[in-house]
């Protein structure tokens, strides 16, 4: 199908691109690693008696794969916005390429970067005593790749709408904080009050949060993994129709 | 058929907040042949980048109707896409790639299989001086090579028609002159090559045929040198030694003289026959006593037609735009 190979070609572009800057590439590898290694100390503590390495990992890795996924598609937003000033997007859209290609390429870039490094660090969790299942943690990958796809979706759009980076770059910060604080990345939102809880329950973050913790674990039958699949697959339908519209209209 | 057919067609732009709509173009007609280098002239604001934009798809045509060879613009896009090729001011390629990259990645998209892509990719080396850069990142590139891959990346497909939008901007005059020659090569492949330009010498050396746009209307249509004609005769062009202020009055009795522009220092007048007319100019000048500095007898420029069409000259309007 033309649509496909449409979209390998994109994609494999956008993929030779993020691998030839080394900068990049060695920060998302270490990224992760930096939180595991400097911010789950700090949860050792937390309980008494302290809690073993091991522990705090399980309660740990999910969220930090869960902010990675999310941060993961926040960048492509730039992307766009330097293919705008070269010319490259209005060259596209000049050929017969369909706009969902353009658009696909760059998500499937920022899900294969979101997973290299996700593997990655439940390797290195897993040697320091992080129970891996190997089952729920393919369904919580899945999960994840359709978050990285929605804000990726997301980001490219807004690039296309601004046009410019310093405006990207506020948007992107201010979204991105309060939509994390309030989804229990770092911390189980269920240790905060009662309103912060009923405030997470409209963030759709939130509930791909709840479901990683449970899957982490290694069920996969549960209400919460149920509940975040139900938010998160229309939200992935809704988001790449919008974008797919932005594509094919922005850029006068 | 005609490779490039336009009627009557409009764009305009919604004002910000409480400013009014700004008519760019405000209704166009012209037809372009097969084989045809056909430009678009005029300053910055002209409304060309517009037009071209409406015809590439890239913008959507208000009113009128538009067709590249037999495809119609407004309800065959994609099919219109297939046909054309487009370098836009801003180059588009994709500067974190090679060459070679971006001509394979912009075949493949089009269609064209990954064999053909390859001998197609090839042949542009050579006929657009690429070979030597070709797997250097482009953004390594200089200004001139950069534009010259733009421009195999725009034909690669073999498209109908070419639009180039102001396709020489930023280079120097070598490689301008060097553009030029690769656009004429294409041209005797048989392309069809529509460009927008605001310089006259562009114009003049590269087009077979120009529309002169000025404020979103075509002002003047024909070959540069059929244009240039029109402004009938020469250009006595005369500089006093001391500024003698306006020479105009005294040339209000001789009928050689139809018009007069006076530019920085220098008069220009246009006469019928620059021969016949100069020693009459001398004569009424030596009668004033006015002595002159230097003088110049020279065919009219599209400048001179751009100046009788609009009233002002195509070089002030340049200079107040990149002010």
């Amino acid at each position: 199908m033309r649509i496909l190979l449409e979209i390998w070609l994109l994609f494999k572009r956008k993929m030779l691109e993020t691998i030839r800057q080394p900068v990049w590439v060695f920060m998302a590898l270490t990224t992760p690693l930096l939180y595991i290694s400097l911010f789950s100390p700090l949860l050792k503590n937390l309980s008494n008696p302290p809690l073993s390495t091991g522990k705090v990992l399980d309660a740990f890795v999910p969220g930090v794969l869960t902010l990675l996924a999310f941060i993961g598609g926040t960048g492509a937003g730039y992307g766009v916005i330097g293919e705008l000033q070269t010319g490259v997007i209005e060259r596209l859209r000049v050929s017969p390429v369909s706009r969902f290609s353009l658009l696909m390429g760059t998500i499937l870039r920022d899900i294969v970067a979101f997973l290299v490094p996700s593997v990655l660090v439940i390797f290195i969790a897993h040697l320091f005593g992080f129970k891996a299942h190997a089952g729920g943690l393919l369904v919580m990958l899945v999960l994840l790749s359709l978050l990285t796809a929605i804000v990726s979706a997301w980001s490219g759009s807004l690039g296309l709408i601004l046009k410019q980076a310093s405006s990207m770059a506020a948007l992107v910060a201010g979204l991105e904080l309060p939509l994390t604080l309030l989804s229990g990345v770092l911390l189980p939102i269920s240790l905060g009050p009662k309103w912060l809880q009923a405030i997470a329950h409209i963030n759709p973050l939130y509930y791909v949060v709840e479901a990683s913790r449970v899957l982490g674990t290694g069920t996969i039958g549960d209400t919460e993994v149920f509940k975040a699949f139900a938010v998160i697959v229309p939200l992935v339908i809704v988001t790449l129709f919008w974008a797919t519209r932005v594509y094919r209209k922005a850029i006068s | 058929m005609n490779a490039i057919e336009i009627r009557n067609v409009k764009k305009s732009f919604q004002g910000k907040r409480n400013q009014k709509t700004v008519e760019a173009v405000k209704g166009i007609s012209l037809s372009v042949k097969p084989g045809e280098i056909f430009g678009f002239l005029g300053p910055n604001g002209a409304g060309k980048t517009t037009s071209l934009r409406m015809l590439t798809t890239l913008l959507p045509i208000d009113e009128g109707e538009a067709k590249i060879g037999e495809y119609d613009v407004k309800r065959n896009p994609r099919e219109v896409r297939k046909h054309i090729g487009y370098v836009g001011q801003l180059g588009g390629a994709d500067i974190e790639a090679t060459g070679r990259e971006n001509l394979m990645l912009s075949g493949r998209l089009y269609g064209i299989a990954k064999k053909a892509a390859q001998k197609q990719s090839e042949l542009l080396m050579d006929l657009l001086d690429l070979r030597d850069i070709i797997d250097r990142l482009v953004k390594t590139y200089s200004g001139g090579q950069r534009r010259r891959l733009e421009i195999a990346l725009g034909i690669l497909h073999k498209p109908d028609v070419l639009f180039l939008d102001e396709p020489t901007t930023g280079l120097d005059p070598q490689n301008r002159a060097n553009l030029w020659e690769h656009i004429r090569r294409l041209k005797s492949a048989g392309m069809t090559v529509f460009l927008t330009t605001h310089y006259l010498e562009e114009a003049d050396e590269l087009c077979d045929r120009l529309c002169i746009m000025d404020k979103g209307i075509i002002v003047a249509e024909g070959t540069p040198q059929i244009l240039k004609r029109e402004i009938s005769g020469d250009v006595v062009s005369i500089k006093p030694k001391n500024n003698q202020g306006d020479l105009a009055y005294m040339f209000d009795d001789e009928e050689d003289v139809l018009d007069i522009r006076i530019e920085g220092g220098k008069t220009s007048l246009y006469v019928k026959d620059g021969a016949i007319a100069m020693p009459k100019i001398f004569n009424v000048l030596k009668g004033r006593g006015v002595e002159l500095e230097s003088v110049s007898l020279s065919q009219p420029s599209l400048d001179d037609v751009f100046l009788k069409q609009t009233g002002k000259s195509l070089r002030d309007t340049g200079m107040e735009a990149s002010l």
